[in-house]
């Protein structure tokens, strides 16, 4: 007899991680469907959205029990969705325990991402870097090494104090614009727009970009829609945040600007 | 060029470590960026427009992705976020509100149209090899079939 409850509760935890963690929406039901048949559910049926997952098991007997989960948060980590889906892929293939698969789940669920303190010159030599890729010199690359680890140390802070991402995204591109134009008036950079593109290239919604067609294409017209409007506000709000410094710059301090 | 390139695989293998993508899935991801970013300098080399350099470039990216994805089992999700970045129109998003507070709105129009064209031929290009590999996929599958049933 098969424990319908629990493999309820692991499916959706499982769909859960995935989701928080930056999953298509098709993968999600695939992965979620097919954790669920190979534990030896009759039926499996699950309707995700980019905030919500629902999930309903049958079994032989025509009991059905189903799970809503909430989804808050959404972050991007790459790593658990890669095991999860190894995990999915090797219960279609053999049959394993509900044990087993717990213990797995916990051990996907336990993996760290990197510390503040890495993140921060990360995302500043990132910064850098794009600065270079997009045509910026050697100058706008110091400057943009500072100015991209100080838009992540203002997103961090942020996000730490649970703001949503709308205004993270806002003060992260006011951030960029305002130090960018403090490190040209100090004589550091030699142009101002190529140091403000490397450091909000790190904010830009490549992921939501990306999925929201993936999922339009395969038919989740729901979740893409939804993320297609995510990415659409992302960059607006990072434009809104950009805009609003240099507007003021401009009409401030415009001697020293030109 | 390269040098651009080169600096593109060290953007990317920093975006890659933000979204904490490890081992040698990271170094894979990294050089899709590179090597998309390779092929959008090259193509506008020969005085192709903005959105069709990043098409024929996403449809680069996307294919490097699935070849990988297919070959080492890894979603292609993984490389394909990865080696679109450095294609991805921050800078046409940055000038168009440049212009907006200029007060060049015709400037502002041409070029946000722009930024949603690129964003749009990136994302129709990945949609061309994702598409083409479910063909392939299901002629490969049917094949399969066949030899087996005779």
């Amino acid at each position: 007899m098969v424990d319908l409850k629990r493999i309820l509760l692991i499916a959706g935890e499982t769909g859960r991680i995935m989701l928080e963690n930056g999953a298509e929406t098709y993968r999600v039901e695939e992965v979620i469907t097919r954790i669920s048949h190979g534990l030896g559910v009759h039926h499996a049926e699950s309707f995700v959205t980019p905030t919500g997952i629902f999930v309903s098991l049958t079994d032989i007997n025509n009991n059905t029990l189903t799970l809503v989960e909430r989804v808050k948060q959404r972050s991007t980590d790459l790593e658990k969705i890669t095991r999860i889906n190894n995990l999915s892929r090797k219960i279609g293939k053999m049959a394993h325990s509900i044990d087993e698969v717990e213990a797995e789940l916990r051990s996907i669920k336990a993996i760290k991402r990197l510390p503040s303190k890495v993140i921060l010159p990360l995302s500043a030599a990132m910064a850098a870097s794009f600065a270079y890729v997009y045509g910026g010199s050697i100058y706008d690359c110091l400057a943009a090494f500072m100015v991209g680890g100080l838009v992540r140390f203002s997103t961090i802070v942020l996000g730490n104090a649970r703001m949503n991402d709308f205004f993270i995204n806002i003060v992260g591109g006011a951030t960029a614009a305002l130090f960018a134009l403090i490190f040209h008036a100090l004589g550091v950079s030699e142009s101002i727009d190529k140091v403000i593109i490397g450091s909000i290239m790190q904010l830009v919604p490549g992921l939501a970009i990306t999925n929201g067609i993936r999922d339009t294409i395969t038919g989740d017209l729901l979740s893409g829609i939804a993320r297609s409007v995510e990415s659409f506000l992302i960059a607006v709000a990072i434009a809104v945040g950009a805009g609003i410094v240099l507007k003021l710059w401009i009409d401030n301090f415009s001697v020293w600007l030109w | 060029m390269v040098e651009k390139s080169i600096m593109a695989f060290i953007a990317t293998l920093g975006f890659g470590l933000l979204v904490n993508i490890r081992g040698k899935n990271l170094f894979l991801a990294a050089l899709g960026g590179a090597i998309s970013w390779f092929a959008f300098l090259l193509i506008s080399s020969y005085h192709a427009s903005v959105v069709i350099s990043c098409f024929i470039a996403a449809i680069i990216a996307g294919a490097y992705s699935e070849i990988l994805a297919r070959s080492i089992k890894v979603p292609a999700t993984v490389f394909a976020i990865c080696a679109i970045i450095p294609l991805v129109p921050g800078s046409g998003m940055y000038y168009t509100m440049f212009e907006v507070i200029s007060n060049n709105m015709e400037k502002a129009a041409v070029k946000g149209f722009e930024t949603i064209s690129v964003a749009g031929a990136i994302a129709v290009g990945l949609f061309v090899v994702s598409v083409f590999t479910q063909i392939v996929r299901y002629w490969y599958s049917r094949i399969k079939k066949t030899i087996f049933i005779k």
